[in-house]
């Protein structure tokens, strides 16, 4: 189409001139890559003003010289010179200009081409992303992308993994970067979005990329192209997958019911032993009460141990409960898709259907989508076009609690000791456990309810007026909304529901985002250089209603519906809503296909900060320099490809909730059946724009015509950070946000791509990303704030680990020790008293104390990693395809929060151990890093210490696929295109010393009962029509 | 050239209606308001909303994390009467039964910060009341009142758990006397001394005496409440005559409950209640109650009496009824019948103060003071209702002042006094017996520290006035 407007614009121009002595020449002007003719290419003789264009069939004839030389021409392609040598016919096959139209890339509010684009960008395309076993697709990005940090934190299907693009940006603000999904930004979950739809994605990482989102985009932003419909024949796609899933790993062991008891055993006898009775007495003693610690005894004799604490050999164990076998499960993933796509020069339309169901790995957790997609467009005459984006989606999930509640079952399986049975001899469920009566997660899992339901639409109109062939105009209307369902139920006679005979709380949520953008964009071409400029102006309002209400004391169990109950609870609801206004306005320079420079700039004005600072401003320029197209540097035969990038700007981060800065009383205070009001919040109307300020430096290039090198450094300044900064309890609140931080970023990535082998059969590319990230706290108001497992202070990162530095057990008593650290800055610490502190029995300089309180707390390291990345390797032979990617994660720790709960020597005896515990220190077992066990523990062991931190740098093979192209002809027999059957794997090996299900956890670095991550075996076929 | 003036409308419709949207972008706009929030400046407009703000201070009171549960229950827990059971307690409570506290743990953290909370919503009321355009003096005077008796509550509690003993030394650092409302950019609150917070809980309640009327709902603050209140203050203080006079003002006109109220399961208010926690279970954690830890099953159901404790209770005794051993709940340990759930887990009221507590402070102050006859008048009364045949003691002198303390100890079980009890009177804690933490110190002990609980670490955090060297002893 564009060629043939072209064609009619430069025939009006060119008119041919016939001279004496020449020779007619004809011929044909083709797209070299795909044979089709072009029409309006240019001929001329070279050195002379003659010239022709071809015609819609690419035909040409002109008058030339026959020793002369004729230049075929075509926009953005190659421009061959063919010497006429006396021929009357010369057909010329023209080729792309390498780069340019393969390299189109989406950037904000609009396009540009690779080698044109000033700012640090990467895209990745829809081949990483589609029938991946994963719900949403920011999950498949790990490690795909430098600089782009992808963090799961839960198994749960349907879960959202965290993303930081370069490092994190904010301290209590969000760091989510923005997701833009054809041009408008998204407003609720990623995983509505069926990866299937997505044609590609672009990560915007610096200013000059990113900044024309203002006071959205401090975190970085991605954009989310989906499918369009060609012009041509219509396709259609179907595709199925097949996968079967399980935990990620078999993590520690946990004691079976034998070794619960006789450690138990040993508690008890521990005990009596340190207050002072006799031997005898504290067997007696153990005897007497190990049963009523353990809670159950799995034996069938009464008194099973000897009197060291032993089982007596021959003793049959009848209950052995591996609850993690009784609360993980193998699940599968279902994933299947159909998509028709297809158009005619003025309309083009695609749609797609999709399902997935991810059955999950734990009981009652799992996850199912529907989706339906249509994008149309239509030409409606020369200069208008429009069309629309539309998405639909429904989801259902079910979800147990998570994190340190009774109900959740990841943790009751880790809590739940081997000797107690799931079910009593009649088969009822046994509800009786030594770690949380009634809470016995098999139950549960059969009997409560966790749903949610969710539906979306997301629809985006546009019409595109091409007022002049070098001034366009586009207005954008976009609504994305979102319909939430959320039941629980908790059963009338166990559990959460027990107390109240029975509750369900149901709730409805609605949200609606909508947006309104009109952007004008003018672009001029000079001789030898080209300008672009956008204008353009944007409104966004969003309006989040909830509605919930519950009943209790059900006549009928099992049903969850409100009328069931008898006696309602408290109903609320609410409604919550922000707005900003925004002008915008970009401007773009290419100079010889060498220089290029850009700047934007944009205003936001938000309903969510202080009236005192409303209004933000925000730029930045960026430059480019192409130094292989000097003639300089022309000559240097291996490097194809150099560029140099610079860019510098500002952007900002407004994601702090909606009324953050006023003051307020809030309602349901109640007290006695009077409705009461109560402060929330203090006041700031000051609440200012988080600022971001990011530099980026890098270059490009392409070596030896198989080599890609990119390398960047990057330094984002963040200042003016919101933070809740804790208060006295005498000023009424526990905290104030304020804009009292400032931090920076600050690292290099770089990205290494070789297509080591092309031959017609065998081809090969590897590919290696490099991230590092450095975050250092700036400014803070107050010198430190110290909250659980961490220290903000000033030249710090974010998440550095701040708590007392284990030395061990000492081998005398079998007592913990840490390091005394007695000079530390930590001002938490009690005065030591004599013999508190002493010289370390396992050697060393360092003293230790066996009291917690007298350690000091010291700086332990970071939860964020030094280096990470991803490896990929391509290997095509004739139809096989084998692609492997590894995702790796260096440096960095966790602080292993279940492991401790699991290692509780003694301090909290109805929680069951891991094996490890075995090795608690006796007097027999002196050299050990586990203290003494014994019953209701005070020696403080399991406390917060470096005892449980540990380092989770990892090597993972991500995804590893082999897939299978059916010849051409034999897909053709069966009526197909093409037809592929692929075997895929994702998560199936890690390397790492972490002692636990997985060493990528919640991004601050501390382990929180969440459902470990899981590893997918997967089938599929793809066959194309 | 033609084909350009044709396009040139359009464009002048659209760069106009771009223009048009922007205009109509006022600030307008940017205006929204939250939904289920009001200004804070919007509060003391009108006697409704502030009077909200006052059911808003009792509703923060009532809160497990103080007045609810932590208080009261600490208290007892702490003491040498009641212990968490060493099995199937789920952890709760288990460092403070066994004494040891840290600073970063919740239990000091949230009476602290719960605490604060209530004195600030009562120092917002006590300083704005007086501005409020369409309040009448004795609204004014009422709304005041309660607030500034709940402000003097809520110190007194702190007090006891964060200082020592006023008794033991005056001078003491205590706690933050936060009496206004200070911005949160302002200077925080340092620790002021025992006698800086006790002059401060006195002129509370004096003002509040004086402001107050008796009421008929005990879920409220009222006159007598702010003289019972004062009444354990004073005593706090060995104002034994003053003490003894505001008890004796509280309990004035008020009939003593009967035996057959004090086994309802102390789960509402009774005849001789005088202030009680109006607890209604759909808004609160019915697990994190008194029932759920108190009653033998159905909850937490963690809490045991002492053998050694109920032992004491002589033949006749009904209040010895209030413990059981029976071996299919627990083998070794008396359950605690005393605190029911009402109709639902978790549903009952905590009374606070009654009157049985103001005849025996009455007791013990004229015992102090030697007026012998009255404080075995006052003793008799609380014996009679529970001891067949009891007689009015002859004992005098501290043999009578420990035949009180004695009787506090089986009356008030678990109401939330043995704590402090045991530091006002500089006892020592004892425990023997099925204690499986055991402790015997004095009070001249150097582990007496531990009757006291550290300053929360998240106070020290982030309060430049109180560093680490101005912790409690000990921690």
């Amino acid at each position: 189409m564009k060629r043939t407007i072209l064609f009619l614009f430069l025939s009006v121009l060119v008119t041919s001139i016939a001279t004496a002595q020449e020779i007619v020449v004809k011929g044909t002007v083709t797209d070299k890559t795909n044979g089709e003719l072009l029409p309006g290419a240019n001929v001329i003789v070279d050195g002379t003003t003659v010239g022709a264009t071809t015609d819609f069939d690419g035909n040409y004839a002109i008058n030339a010289p026959s020793d002369g030389v004729l230049v075929f021409s075509f926009m953005g392609m190659k421009t061959v010179k063919v010497p006429v040598n006396g021929q009357s016919t010369i057909n010329v096959a023209l080729d792309y200009e390498s780069e340019i139209l393969n390299d189109v890339i989406v950037v904000a509010y609009g396009t540009t081409t690779k080698e044109a684009f000033t700012g640090a960008a990467e895209v990745v395309n829809k081949d990483v992303i589609a029938d991946r076993p994963v719900t949403s697709f920011e999950k498949a990005l790990q490690g795909t992308t430098a600089g782009l940090q992808v963090t799961n934190s839960s198994g749960q299907p349907g879960s959202s993994a965290t993303v930081r693009i370069r490092g994190i940006g904010s301290l209590n603000a969000s760091s989510s970067p923005l997701y833009v999904i054809d041009g408008i930004p998204m407003a609720g979950s990623l995983s509505d979005i069926n990866p299937n739809d997505i044609e590609s994605l672009t990560v915007l990482k610096d200013a000059a990329a990113a900044s024309l989102y203002g006071s959205r985009a401090a975190n970085g932003v991605i954009l989310i192209t989906t499918k369009q419909a060609k012009e041509g024949q219509t396709q259609i796609t179907f595709d199925a997958n097949y996968g079967v899933s399980s935990r990620i790993s078999d993590g520690y062991a946990l004691m079976n019911a034998t070794q619960i008891y006789e450690q138990q055993w040993m508690g008890l006898y521990n005990r009596q032993v340190l207050d002072g009775f006799p031997n005898t007495d504290a067997i007696a003693f153990a005897h007497t009460n190990v049963e009523n610690v353990v809670g159950f005894n799995p034996f069938g004799v009464a008194q099973p141990l000897d009197d060291n604490g032993r089982l007596i050999p021959g003793t049959i164990v009848k209950t052995n409960t591996d609850w993690r076998d009784e609360v993980y499960k193998t699940g599968a993933v279902q994933n299947y898709n159909l998509s028709v796509a297809g158009g005619t020069s003025a309309t083009k339309v695609f749609f797609s259907l999709g399902y997935f169901n991810d059955s999950g790995t734990t009981l009652n957790s799992n996850f199912k989508r529907y989706t339906a997609k249509l994008n149309a467009s239509q030409k409606v005459n020369k200069f208008i076009t429009a069309g629309m984006n539309t998405h639909f989606s429904m989801s259902e999930t079910n979800a147990p609690p998570s994190g340190g509640e009774a109900a959740n079952p990841i943790r009751m399986a880790e809590l739940i000791n081997a000797a107690t049975p799931v079910y009593n001899d009649d088969g009822t469920y046994n509800w009786d456990n030594s770690a949380q009566f009634d809470f016995n997660p098999v139950g549960l899992a059969d009997l409560d309810k966790y749903e949610y339901k969710g539906s979306r639409a997301l629809v985006n109109t546009y019409v595109n007026v091409e007022i002049l062939p070098n001034l366009n105009f586009k207005t954008n209307g976009a609504i994305d909304y979102a319909v939430n369902k959320g039941l629980n139920y908790y059963n009338p006679f166990h559990g959460n529901g027990a107390g109240v005979g029975g509750r369900s709380t149901q709730s409805r949520s609605d949200n609606i985002a909508w947006n309104i953008s009109n952007i004008l964009t003018w672009v001029k071409d000079f001789d030898n250089s080209n300008l672009e400029l956008l204008a353009g102006q944007e409104a966004v309002g969003e309006e989040f209603t909830v509605l919930s209400a519950g009943v209790t004391d059900f006549a009928v169990p099992g049903n969850p519906e409100l009328v069931w109950g008898g006696t309602p609870t408290t109903p609320s609801s609410s409604v919550s809503d922000w707005t900003m206004v925004s002008y915008l306005g970009q401007a773009k320079y290419a100079h010889a296909g060498k220089y290029y420079l850009s700047g934007s700039v944009r205003s936001d004005g938000s309903s969510r900060f202080g009236v005192n600072n409303r209004y933000g401003l925000f730029y930045s320029i960026g430059g480019s320099w192409r130094m292989t197209k000097e003639e300089w540097m022309s000559d240097i035969g291996w490097l194809n490809n150099f560029k140099l990038r610079a860019s510098y700007g500002t952007s900002g981060n407004n994601n702090i909730g909606n009324y953050a800065s006023l003051g307020l009383y809030g309602g349901g205070a109640n007290y006695g059946g009077y409705p009461g009001i109560t402060p929330v919040q203090p006041e700031n109307k000051e609440l200012a724009w988080e600022k971001i300020a990011s530099l980026n430096i890098g270059f490009e290039s392409t070596l030896f015509n198989t080599v890609d090198f990119s390398f960047e450094y990057y330094n984002r300044d963040s200042d003016k950070l919101l933070f809740a900064k804790p208060l006295s309890s005498g000023t009424g609140y526990g905290s104030i946000l304020t804009n009292l931080g400032a931090m920076s970023n600050r690292g290099f990535e770089s990205n290494i791509a070789w297509d080591a082998v092309n031959k017609e059969n065998f081809t090969y590319s590897v590919g290696l990303n490099v991230s590092t990230n450095k975050n250092i706290i700036k400014n803070l108001e107050t010198d430190q704030i110290i909250s659980g497992t961490k220290i903000l202070e000033v030249d710090g990162d974010v998440y550095q680990f701040y708590m007392r530095d284990w030395a061990g057990v000492n081998p005398d008593n079998g007592m913990p020790m840490w390091y005394a650290n007695q000079d530390a800055d930590d001002d938490s610490g009690a005065t030591p008293q004599p013999g508190d502190i002493y010289d370390n029995p396992l050697g060393g300089d360092r003293q230790v104390t066996s009291d917690y309180s007298v350690a000091k707390r010291v700086r332990m390291g970071s939860a964020l990693p030094d280096v990470f990345g991803g490896f990929t390797n391509n290997f095509r032979y004739k139809n096989f395809d084998l692609n492997f990617y590894f995702y790796y994660s260096l440096g960095g720790q966790v602080y292993n929060n279940d492991y401790a709960t699991n290692m509780h020597d003694g301090s909290q005896v109805g929680y069951n151990l891991a094996a490890d515990a075995i090795d608690a220190w006796t007097p027999n077992n002196r050299f050990t890093d586990v203290p003494r066990y014994v019953f209701s523990n005070t020696d403080q062991g399991s406390q917060l210490s470096s005892r449980f931190l540990e380092d989770a740098s990892y090597l993972r093979l991500k995804n590893i696929s082999l897939s299978y192209n059916l010849p051409d002809n034999l897909a053709q027999k069966m009526m197909m295109q093409n037809f592929r059957l692929s075997v895929s794997a994702e998560n199936i090996w890690t390397l790492s010393k972490f002692n636990g299900f997985d060493p990528e956890g919640a991004i601050n670095g501390t382990t929180g009962n969440s459902i470990p991550g899981v590893k997918v075996v997967n089938v599929g076929l793809k066959a194309n029509f | 050239m033609k084909t350009l003036k044709f396009i040139q409308l359009p464009v002048a419709l659209l760069l106009a209606a771009m223009v048009m949207i922007t205009s109509s972008c006022s600030e307008d706009f940017l205006e929204t308001e939250p939904s289920t929030a009001i200004p804070t400046e919007d509060v003391f407009k009108s006697i409704v909303t502030a009077e909200a703000a006052l059911i808003g201070a009792y509703d923060a009171m009532s809160a497990w994390g103080v007045d609810g549960l932590y208080f009261p229950l600490m208290s007892d827990v702490m003491g040498e009467d009641v212990m968490i059971n060493n099995v199937n307690n789920y952890n709760w409570f288990v460092p403070v039964y066994q004494l040891e506290v840290l600073p970063n743990y919740q239990y000091p953290g949230n009476i602290w910060r719960g605490a604060y909370k209530v004195i600030f919503d009562a120092n917002n009321i006590i300083e704005n009341a007086s501005k409020i355009p369409d309040a009448s003096n004795e609204e004014i005077q009422n709304i005041q009142g309660q607030a500034r008796t709940m402000r003097a509550y809520m110190m007194l509690k702190l007090a006891q758990f964060f200082a020592p003993a006023y008794t033991a030394n005056p001078a003491a650092l205590s706690i933050m006397n936060v009496n206004t409302v200070i911005d949160v950019n302002d200077e925080p609150f340092g620790r002021a001394t025992n006698e800086e917070v006790y002059v401060q809980i006195v002129n509370d309640l004096l003002s509040a005496i004086e402001s107050l009327d008796v009421s008929s709902d005990k879920g409220f603050f009222d006159k007598k409440a702010a003289q019972a209140i004062l009444a354990r203050a004073y005593l706090n203080m060995g104002e034994y005559a003053k003490a003894s006079e505001m008890a004796v003002a509280a309990q004035e006109g008020i009939e003593l409950m009967s035996l057959e109220e004090m086994f309802w399961g102390f789960n509402y208010r009774t005849s001789e209640t005088i202030f009680t926690i109006a607890y209604t279970p759909d808004d609160n954690n019915i697990y994190l109650s008194i029932p759920s830890f108190y009653w033998p099953v159905a909850g937490y159901s963690s809490i045991r009496a002492n053998d050694e404790f109920v032992n004491q209770f002589e033949l006749g005794d009904v209040r010895a009824q209030f413990f059981l051993k029976e071996p299919s709940i627990d083998a070794d340990r008396h359950l605690v019948l005393k605190f029911q759930h009402w109709q639902s887990i978790g549903n009952a009221e905590r009374v606070d103060i009654r009157a049985s507590e103001m005849v025996l402070i009455e007791a013990e102050c004229e015992a102090r003071l030697g007026n012998y006859s009255i404080a075995q008048d006052a003793l008799l009364k609380i014996q009679e209702r529970s001891v067949a045949n009891a007689q009015k003691s002859t004992a005098t002198g501290e043999a009578l002042v420990n035949e009180i303390l004695l009787e506090r100890r089986k009356e008030l079980f678990g109401e939330g006094f043995r704590l402090n009890d045991i530091k006002r009177t500089q006892s020592p804690l004892v425990r023997t017996g099925d204690h499986w933490s055991k402790y015997n110190f004095s009070a001249n002990d150097p582990d007496y520290y531990r009757l006291t609980f550290p300053i929360p670490q998240s106070e020290i955090d982030a309060n430049e006035n109180i560093s680490q060297a101005d912790q409690n002893a000990g921690y």
